[in-house]
């Protein structure tokens, strides 16, 4: 069984993936981080005892469908999405869209979301 | 890490001489004949303009449009092109842009009225935008990895070449039979000549390997790499030509929502001043209206067509210098100096234009002036312009980055060319050129600002830089 993380470029994602480590740790487990960043996820700042895969995010434009289709893909694998999540004000919500709520009501497993 | 952005031009290794080198060149001729259309279709206006000022009884808002619906086309062209060559492939997109090319020339050739004439540069204009991006995606597919990095721009060179070529024949065709009526619509269908042979030409040539490797037909990629490499090299590239194929898959990866992150937005604000800087120095502004501000300055209709012959000339070999200083001196100071150097130009067309009596001297004051402004212009601000553009955008924000980037370019485009002749007519001609000068020397202060320097730096060292820009902090966090 393994815990999944989407880890998009902000605080939010930061604080998303070191929940998921010590969720990790907890139970003992393996821990998938999806990399939402444009650019390569530092793996110089992450643990080395814990078993961590990156997979880099390519061919989605819409990063909910991104995360949507990798617990497709690790199905039956991954028990638990860590999430980071923050306000967002209404026009932002309104332009883009909320990752975390479409994420929250689409998931397949259950999420655990995580605040600053 | 990513390879340094160095010496671009790269000297060609050891072309081994056989078929394949033969067919190689042949496609190359062949599909920059788009670039050439290109060129002649955005020049032929130059000297065509004045002929049809009096035929079809233009004012100086509708010579814009005529001019500047083109641009717009050429937008939406170069917006829509590349997701349609993407799904149909290379080849079929450059048969479809010949066949675009053709009926656009005859349809302003035979146009009885402005209306027709808007109809006919605006199809013009889509084949002129899908060019920009087909030629160019199907020369890097197809070329080996040493010749790529030339040919961007050597698609500019091709632009210019098409130039050229029309104002020479304008010049011809002026001087000739000039008193004849019409002899506008002369100058404009000699374009569709190139058209047929892009059409007749492709017909022959192969499709791209790379997007046969991306629709998984990978035994077609493999047929077609034999024509065009050694038989040893063929099998090596394959796995190459997938590899890139999948990079270009890689390339697509950015959406709008990634602008939402503040490192991401300022490189896209950086690309989009780069491509408003090129514009707005109002080079387009000469490379279109050129005949008319030498007819203004004093020098004859005929006169004023063979002079600017001149502003063809130099525009081409300017490319050829450019090219060349590209490997061999950083991109900040060449943009800097070329902003400075084309301000100045105009500056002094502005100053000379209110000073001189109308007359030869003037006229020819002015040209050697647009003369120097292009010499800056094509031989340093233009290649830098691509060439950082190309540069800037980590892998997965290419696509989306220079896609907006494009556009905006080709939108200032339009404007000045929609702007420029009321403007003349507005503010007069000397107003006109203190406000390009003025709008220069703000493009500078900016590049000053913000512009990087990317010779010499891979992609992970613009990126830091673009991170540390906005949050000194970021960098000691540890995961990111």
């Amino acid at each position: 069984m393994t815990v999944m993380v989407a880890v998009p470029d902000s605080p939010e994602g930061r604080t998303a993936l070191s929940a998921a480590i010590d969720e990790t740790r907890l139970r003992d487990t393996d821990l998938l981080v999806l990399n939402l960043a444009l650019d390569p996820l530092d793996v110089v700042g992450m643990p080395s005892d814990l078993p961590i895969t990156v997979r880099e995010r390519t061919g989605h434009a819409d990063l909910a469908d991104c995360v949507l289709a990798a617990l497709d893909e690790y199905e039956g694998k991954v028990d638990l999405l860590v999430i980071g999540m923050k306000k967002r004000t209404p026009i932002g919500k309104a332009l883009l869209g909320s990752l975390s709520q479409r994420l929250l009501l689409e998931a397949e497993v259950p999420v655990l979301a995580v605040k600053r | 890490m990513s390879p340094t952005h160095d010496a671009v031009p790269a000297v060609p290794t050891t072309p081994t001489p056989g078929p394949h080198n033969r067919r190689l060149t042949l496609l190359t001729v062949v599909a920059t004949f788009g670039g050439l259309l290109f060129g002649y279709d955005t020049g032929v206006i130059n000297g065509a303009l004045p002929y049809m000022t009096d035929d079809l009884g233009l004012t100086p808002a509708t010579e814009g449009v005529v001019t500047s619906s083109l641009l717009l086309g050429a937008a939406l062209g170069a917006f829509l092109g590349g997701r349609i060559s993407d799904r149909r492939g290379r080849r079929t997109m450059i048969l479809w842009l010949a066949v675009l090319f053709a009926v656009g020339t005859l349809i302003c050739t035979f146009a009885p009225g402005v209306g027709v004439m808007v109809l006919g540069r605006v199809i013009l204009g889509l084949a002129v935008g899908g060019a920009s991006v087909t030629v160019i995606a199907y020369l890097s597919e197809v070329s080996p990895a040493e010749r790529r990095g030339r040919l961007v721009t050597q698609n500019e060179l091709m632009i210019v070449s098409g130039q050229l070529l029309a104002f020479i024949c304008n010049a011809v065709i002026g001087g000739i039979w000039g008193e004849a009526g019409g002899v506008w619509r002369w100058m404009l269908v000699i374009a569709t000549l190139p058209a047929v042979a892009l059409w007749v030409g492709m017909l022959a040539m192969p499709e791209s390997p790379r997007w046969l490797a991306s629709r998984g037909r990978f035994g077609e990629a493999l047929a077609v790499l034999q024509q065009v490499r050694d038989a040893k090299r063929a099998e090596a590239e394959l796995a190459e030509v997938r590899a890139l194929a999948e990079e270009d898959r890689a390339a697509q990866t950015a959406g709008w929502r990634d602008l939402a992150v503040p490192w991401i937005r300022r490189i896209v604000v950086v690309g989009l001043a780069i491509a408003v800087m090129q514009q707005i120095t109002g080079v387009n502004s000469i490379m279109y209206y050129g005949t008319q501000i030498l007819t203004e300055s004093g020098f004859d209709r005929d006169g004023a067509l063979i002079a600017n012959i001149a502003n063809g000339v130099i525009s081409v070999l300017a490319t050829f210098v450019g090219i060349w200083l590209l490997g061999r001196v950083p991109r900040r100071p060449m943009l800097i100096v070329g902003q400075i150097g084309t301000f100045s130009a105009l500056l002094l067309v502005g100053v000379f234009s209110l000073v001189l009596p109308e007359g030869v001297g003037r006229a020819s004051v002015v040209l050697a002036l647009t003369v120097t402004f292009l010499a800056f212009q094509q031989g340093a601000i233009s290649p830098v312009t691509w060439l950082m553009l190309s540069e800037i955008f980590p892998l997965k924000l290419r696509g989306l980055g220079m896609g907006v980037c494009g556009l905006m370019l080709w939108i200032v485009n339009f404007l000045v060319g929609l702007l420029f002749p009321i403007l003349v007519a507005g503010i007069g001609i000397s107003a006109t050129f203190f406000l390009f000068a003025g709008l220069g020397v703000c493009a500078m202060l900016v590049a000053k600002a913000i512009v990087p320097e990317t010779k010499g730096r891979t992609l992970e060292q613009l990126e830091r830089e673009f991170k540390q820009a906005g949050d000194p902090a970021a960098t000691a966090e540890v995961t990111r």
